[in-house]
């Protein structure tokens, strides 16, 4: 079955249409166009930066937009915002708004909101706005830069001509420098000439190290003489600690005599005290 | 011939021109809103038109849309990513490539596929005396010939300007993911955030216009041949450029709008 042209017109259009009127019905309920919007009035010593339909941010989402700027009898920047039903709740009593201007991108209106749980903002209440403003403030900050920048620039400017005056401080510096670095010269020349002589002195064949050397070698034949000396002293030492050895075992034998010799002694006293007439013959 | 004289001559033809093609676009347009104009013969050339202009076209126009509006979107917010500038690809897809893109794409490639196509039958229809076989059994020309074309081009640049800017948002969803690694929820956010209303309208209108001016300038300059055959190329190059003019200016005048 072929499908006639009429038909395929149609279709094409039907459809087309539908994406398009969804698309919009889709944006018009996103954008909150079906709900109930609530009007809040903020003020502002100044309106610079204020512009309708300058977003109203809470924590980075847009919750509404700037809807008038009026200025009233005294003076003050009234601006009428508007957030739709489902996102007042993030206005409260407490909350602070602030009118954030970047360098760079839109500004905005920024709400914070510390206390959740406080009441709604009432819609007679007109909260002041701050202002953040990055221009400005780069701005505020670039006088002192360039001041410094300058004061850098006319230092440099000094700095450069007493480079080029030859009777500035830098060249004079400069001379100074060559006459020490002369003076360094002529130190150094001396320094050799001293450091020959110490060679000469220290090294040279009638010098302190080569006599050195020669004592130190009658010293180490000395000390071989003297190491065959202590070996003997070592052997005599050990000899007579041996030697030691046997006057132990001698002294040993001399009491054991002499013990012997006390009793022979007691027995006579024995003998003798006994008898009647304390004489005895010997043979 | 002097300059000055030659400068004169240009500004009165320019003026004469433009007169002339106000002078038809009203004519037009003031047929377009009376109702006895929708005859069913007329009605059978306004479905057939729009069948030759957008239905036909249809698959060949998404294939292109498709490559052509991923590469484009890649492109950017490549570009955007690169220069660290990735919180204004919201303003940057809705600003530049639905309401200034989409409509510029379409009707470039309405007027060389249909405007081209319209000049060149009309022409040919004047040199062949068709119109003046119209005029003789009482058909209305205008109504029968250049209603349902401009009907039609006011009709499919608005219809495929709208798709090609849908499918612009798809392929936005694929790319935006790829490159900044963003979700379908923040994507529709941002978008919604970029989405103004009239900025929509500014660019339906303007599609309705670049729809309306890329017909009904090649209809009056194929109206402007003469019996000769030479004067049909003469007619279709003149009508051409003429769109192309009309095409600028019309996108000059949607910016100075937007800044108001």
């Amino acid at each position: 079955m072929s499908i006639s042209r009429e038909f395929k017109v149609g279709l094409f259009i039907v459809l087309t249409t539908i994406v398009i009127l969804l698309s919009l019905l889709y944006l018009a309920y996103e954008k909150g166009f079906f709900e109930k919007v609530f009007t809040f009035t903020l003020s502002s010593k100044s309106g610079d930066g204020f512009t309708e339909g300058m977003p109203v941010v809470f924590s980075g989402f847009n919750i509404g937009k700037v809807h008038a700027l009026e200025l009233n009898d005294k003076g003050i920047v009234l601006i009428r915002i508007k957030i739709p039903e489902r996102h007042v709740k993030w206005v409260k009593q407490d909350s602070s708004f602030i009118l954030y201007r970047p360098l760079i991108g839109a500004s905005r209106i920024i709400v914070t909101t510390t206390n959740l749980h406080s009441p709604q903002l009432p819609e007679r209440k007109i909260p002041e706005v701050d202002i953040v403003n990055d221009i400005n403030d780069v701005i505020t900050k670039v006088p002192p830069l360039i001041e410094k920048i300058t004061l850098i620039a006319s230092n440099l400017e000094t700095l450069s001509n007493n480079l080029a005056n030859p009777k500035g401080d830098f060249n004079r510096v400069l001379s100074n420098v060559a006459k020490v670095t002369e003076n360094l010269d002529n130190i150094l020349k001396k320094v050799d000439k001293i450091a020959d002589k110490t060679d000469a002195q220290l090294f040279g064949k009638d010098g302190t190290l080569p006599q050195v050397n020669n004592i130190l070698k009658d010293i180490v034949g000395k000390l071989e003489k003297l190491n065959t000396t202590v070996d003997n002293i070592n052997k005599i030492s050990q000899e007579a600690s041996e030697g030691v050895k046997d006057f132990h075992i001698l002294r040993s034998d001399i009491d054991d005599t002499v013990n012997a010799v006390n009793d022979v002694v007691n027995r006579l006293d024995d003998l003798i005290s006994s008898k009647k007439e304390p004489e005895f013959k010997v043979p | 011939m002097s300059f000055i004289e030659k400068i004169g001559y240009f500004a009165i033809s320019l003026a004469k021109s433009f007169t002339d093609i106000f002078f038809f676009a009203g004519i037009i347009l003031r047929r377009m809103l009376r109702r006895k104009t929708y005859s069913s013969a007329m009605r059978t050339v306004l479905v057939n038109q729009i069948y030759f202009t957008s239905v036909q076209i249809l698959p060949v126009f998404l294939v292109v849309s498709i490559i052509f509006g991923s590469l484009l979107i890649g492109i950017v917010f490549q570009l955007l990513k690169g220069l660290g500038l990735t919180e204004f690809f919201g303003n940057v897809l809705m600003g530049l490539i639905v309401t200034e893109l989409s409509p510029f794409f379409t009707v470039l490639l309405i007027t060389l596929r249909s405007g081209s196509a319209i000049n060149t039958e009309i022409a040919v229809m004047k040199v062949n005396g068709e119109i003046k076989t119209l005029e003789t059994f009482r058909i209305d020309v205008i109504d029968y010939l250049l209603v349902p074309r401009v009907i039609n081009g006011v009709a499919s640049l608005v219809l495929l300007s709208s798709l090609f800017s849908v499918v612009l948002m798809f392929s936005g969803i694929l790319f935006s993911n790829i490159i900044f690694g963003i979700g379908i929820d923040a994507y529709t956010n941002i978008l919604l955030n970029s989405a103004n209303f009239s900025d929509i309208v500014i660019a339906l209108l303007k599609c309705a216009i670049f729809g309306f001016f890329a017909t009904v300038i090649p209809i009056r300059s194929g109206l402007s041949a003469s019996n000769e055959l030479t004067s049909i190329p003469i007619a279709v190059s003149g009508g051409m450029v003429n769109v192309f003019t009309a095409i600028m200016i019309i996108e000059v005048l949607s910016l100075i709008t937007k800044l108001f």
